[in-house]
């Protein structure tokens, strides 16, 4: 599994004015942006949005070639995205979409670039803190990102895989040939993730008790 | 050390192509309490389902295994946190995006306090000498360095048995010497499958599993040579039913 394809940008030491800022601002960032995308209808303001989030990556001392990273593997879709909207409404709304598409990937990777993966899931115990009277575990709340954020880049390089072997024997314009061995080695990937944290006692209910 | 100990253990499973239930291990009694034990057989014989029941990850469907008195299905979150089990697949283990945050993410159910948790995920990364290679994305690590940031993740927590299902099988010459070095040199009690044979006769005690059974029991040459007897005679007669030298 190469394991490339990475979506979101890896945690990058440093000691930028994002690094320092506080986790509460850098997630409403990424959440401001999320709800942007649904209320802003104008494309110009998409793309001086996009430029702004770009320059503040590159202010966090991560460079351009790890941004060049995280969307290069976006363009495909986007491209398809694109296109459809275009036919579907017009060149002003598919620009629109795929830039506030590329917003939201860039402010989530403003996050994550800029803050270490422990801290962003003590932040979301902390937030998910309240919710324990209702039940909920924080911790597994944690655990549940931090998995998500470790399986972005493992589908996609799976993605990578089944395509270059679909190619290697000729199949690379069947569809079938691509989808289905991503579906099963993703849902093969979720048993032994859940196993190696089973092993790990992760995840069980009730961590902290005092045990059996 | 820990005593592992299997009390007439079957492992069954339904099929869809079969009417009566596949066995996996039948009726097996172990006491294991040696430092490092090696399990030796052929793929399909069991070897990764009796390692699986030490910490709990499959049930037996008759028998009990218990590690140091504790029932694995009883008291399967204590259990677990006696025994880290490290996989053959590195990647599928490996639940964060770089090594620091794997082991700070073994240690959160432990340890609450951030900065002591980093302290000992630190301590635990150089205990292997992996701290250069803390913050590098696990897909940028080679596969030796993989298995021993999986195993530093498992270690960070003190277990005192350490399970690892054929750990050397994705690995090269040099990193498998690297964690060959590594095992030598853990005061944990190791229990191990591997088709390394040169990694069995490092072993004090090896178990050769062959159809579900515990076919040898003894020192790691004597177990090793029933082994290669055993595939031999399997060889020569491919369906016929397997015999070694002989069984203690």
């Amino acid at each position: 599994m190469r394991g490339h394809g990475f979506l979101l940008a890896n945690y990058v030491p440093g000691n930028s004015f994002i690094h320092r800022s506080p986790l509460a601002l850098k997630f409403l960032l990424v959440f401001a942006c999320g709800l942007a995308s649904f209320l802003v209808v104008d494309w110009g303001v998409s793309l001086a949005v996009l430029a702004a989030l770009c320059g503040l990556f590159l202010l966090t001392g991560a460079g351009p070639k790890r941004l060049g990273r995280v969307v290069r593997p976006l363009f495909p879709v986007l491209l398809v995205i694109g296109l459809f909207q275009w036919w579907q409404l017009g060149a002003p709304t598919a620009g629109r979409i795929v830039l506030n598409i590329l917003v939201c990937v860039v402010a989530a990777s403003l996050l994550t670039a800029t803050t270490p993966v422990q801290r962003i899931l003590d932040g979301v115990v902390a937030a998910a803190t309240p919710f324990q009277r209702f039940g909920a575990d924080p911790e597994r709340f944690a655990l549940t990102i931090g998995v998500m954020l470790r399986s972005i880049p493992y589908i996609a390089g799976t993605f990578a895989d089944v395509r270059d072997s679909a190619r290697a024997r000729g199949l690379e314009r069947n569809p079938r040939a691509l989808v289905l061995p991503v579906f099963i080695t993703s849902v093969a990937y979720a048993r032994q993730t859940g196993e190696a944290l089973a092993a790990r006692g992760l995840g069980d209910a009730g961590d902290d008790g005092p045990g059996d | 050390m820990p005593v592992v100990a299997f009390d007439q253990v079957t492992v069954t499973v339904e099929t869809d192509h079969s009417p009566t239930p596949k066995v996996l291990l039948d009726g097996v009694n172990l006491r294991l309490a040696e430092r490092r034990v090696g399990i030796i057989g052929a793929n399909g014989s069991g070897k990764s389902t009796l390692l699986r029941l030490v910490n709990g990850l499959i049930q037996p469907t008759a028998g009990k295994v218990a590690v140091d008195g504790d029932d694995t299905v009883r008291a399967v979150r204590k259990v677990r946190r006696s025994v880290g089990f490290v996989f053959t697949d590195p990647l599928s283990q490996l639940v964060m995006p770089t090594g620091r945050e794997d082991v700070e993410l073994s240690l959160r159910r432990s340890v609450r306090n951030g900065r002591e948790r980093q302290a000992m995920a630190e301590a635990a990364l150089d205990h292997l000498g992996l701290l250069p290679l803390a913050d590098q994305s696990i897909y940028e690590l080679s596969g030796g360095e993989r298995q021993l940031m999986a195993l530093a993740a498992v270690l960070a927590v003190n277990p005192s048995v350490l399970v690892l299902d054929e750990p050397s099988t994705l690995l090269d010459l040099r990193n498998r010497e690297l964690l060959r070095h590594t095992l030598g040199g853990l005061e944990q009690q190791v229990i191990m499958s591997t088709h390394d044979l040169e990694l069995a006769l490092d072993m004090d005690r090896v178990l050769v599993i062959e159809n579900g059974t515990v076919a040898f029991d003894g020192a790691p040459a004597d177990a090793v040579a029933f082994y290669r007897a055993l595939c031999l005679d399997g060889m020569r007669h491919p369906t016929g039913p397997a015999t070694g030298p002989g069984t203690p």
